[in-house]
């Protein structure tokens, strides 16, 4: 399973969105907002998630900001980390 | 005091959902018992199920909400819905959640990720739901209700603590509504250590009135009600004359000779000696815990029971009815009654008693 298809996966069974499925998540779509719908507690909850399920920590606000847009944004960040 | 009136009701429990499925069980004097995984076996529990919260909330806003909360959230929707066209100030309506273990499930989970993964890797989420008040946020924040708000926990005392609280808002003019809950869940760690506890006795058939072997059987599920301070018009189910905890070392409950009990008896030997020293000689009792099993709260069932019995003017006949271990009186068939009490002996000596009038 690739990194984007395994982040779709977690992201649906940690924050149960249970209304959607993985192949309605676009790699490009917006977590936060309009897009997926996800708010402020979600990213907390994301954060854990990164490290629990890919061992990367996401320090502060300022490294997760960028990193948090979308699947594609955070799947390079974790991919960078991870080298 | 002043009478607290019962003007709408929020159930679900083993025997189903709503007021309805709880009358169907009453007259049937049976409800169904589950049968839930534990470790390698099956173990008896009246389990509660929540899909109808799908009614009044849709998947995305219940995400976040673990099985204590939606519990609680069903029943406080069914209250609120079952009081039909009063106007309710939601501002001055106040919630009071009452509960024995609190958010079991969530709280053991949360402990278990803690030491699978660590402490960096606790989910948040799990944390803010394993908080007594969980549940009140969430009623609170889904149904609008911004009065105040309170949890109490005290074990097989919280719904008559509850109660006292709820008359001193109303009595104060703080609020003019309460809307009164209790709550408790299964989990496995509760099966586990009932194991434990009861081992080989374990059975899926509860003979409560049977006061020296264990019959008692594991429920959940949620009991709510909305109050009102008595008033001239009629209160829909009922009114709450009396609420009286207290401990057997130092007093005695007050109990009104010839008015029928609705016992909290669950099949525990440990208090159902109590039960059998305590009560007066020539009582009419009823028992309804083999509707709902055997949990800290489930007297807020017996006060469900009360009001469904006042609305209509007839006991229920009792779930148990007796046989060769219970020699008093026990009510087995259909009668008219206008005020009945609901008594409960906790295990350390504990008593919770309500008396309810009927209107006029």
């Amino acid at each position: 399973m690739d990194i984007k298809t395994k982040l779709k996966q977690v992201l649906i069974e940690e924050l149960n969105l249970e209304d959607i499925t993985i192949e309605e998540i676009g790699d490009d779509e917006a977590l936060f907002g309009e897009g997926l719908g996800l708010d402020s507690l979600d990213a907390v909850e994301l954060v854990v998630v990164v490290q629990k399920h890919f061992g990367v920590e996401i320090k502060d606000m300022e490294e997760g900001r960028p990193a948090l847009q979308s699947i594609n944004s955070l799947a390079a960040f974790i991919e960078e980390k991870q080298k | 005091m002043t009478g607290l009136q019962i003007n709408g009701l929020g159930l679900v429990g083993g025997f189903g959902c709503g007021a309805e499925d709880l009358q169907v069980a009453l007259e049937k004097r049976e409800a169904p018992v589950s049968r839930v995984n534990l470790r390698d076996h099956l173990f008896p529990l009246f389990q509660a199920d929540t899909a109808a919260l799908g009614n009044y909330l849709n998947k995305r806003a219940l995400r976040r909400i673990d099985h204590f909360s939606r519990l609680a959230l069903l029943g406080a929707f069914q209250a609120l819905e079952d009081v039909g066209p009063l106007e309710l100030n939601r501002e001055r309506l106040g919630v009071i959640i009452g509960s024995g273990f609190g958010a079991l499930k969530t709280t053991f989970g949360f402990l278990d990720s803690i030491i699978a993964d660590g402490d960096a890797c606790a989910s948040p989420t799990a944390f803010s739901n394993s908080v007594h008040n969980a549940a009140a946020a969430h009623i609170s924040m889904q149904l609008k209700l911004t009065g105040p708000s309170l949890t109490v926990s005290q074990f097989d005392q919280s719904l008559v603590s509850g109660l006292l609280s709820a008359r001193q808002w109303l009595a104060e003019g703080r609020v003019e509504a309460v809307l009164l809950g209790v709550v408790d869940e299964y989990c496995q760690v509760l099966g586990y250590c009932w194991e434990r506890y009861f081992g080989e006795q374990i059975s899926s058939k509860m003979r409560p009135l049977d006061f020296d072997h264990f019959s008692a059987v594991p429920g959940e599920g949620a009991a709510f009600f909305l109050l009102q301070a008595e008033a001239d018009c009629a209160a829909k189910y009922g009114i709450i004359d009396s609420v009286v905890m207290g401990q057997l070392w130092g007093s005695r409950p007050t109990l009104i000779p010839g008015q029928p009990l609705v016992l909290g008896c669950e099949g525990h030997p440990l208090n159902g000696g109590i039960y059998r020293q305590q009560l007066p000689e020539n009582a009419s009792v009823a028992c309804y815990t083999p509707l709902y099993g055997a949990a800290p709260v489930t007297q807020g069932f017996d006060l469900a029971v009360a009001a469904l019995t006042l609305k209509r003017g007839e006991m229920f006949p009792s779930a148990d009815s007796g046989g060769d271990y219970y020699s008093g009186s026990v009510v087995t068939e259909a009668r008219k009654v206008n005020r009945l009490t609901c008594l409960r002996y906790g295990f350390g000596g504990e008593y919770a008693v309500i008396q309810l009038k009927g209107n006029g």
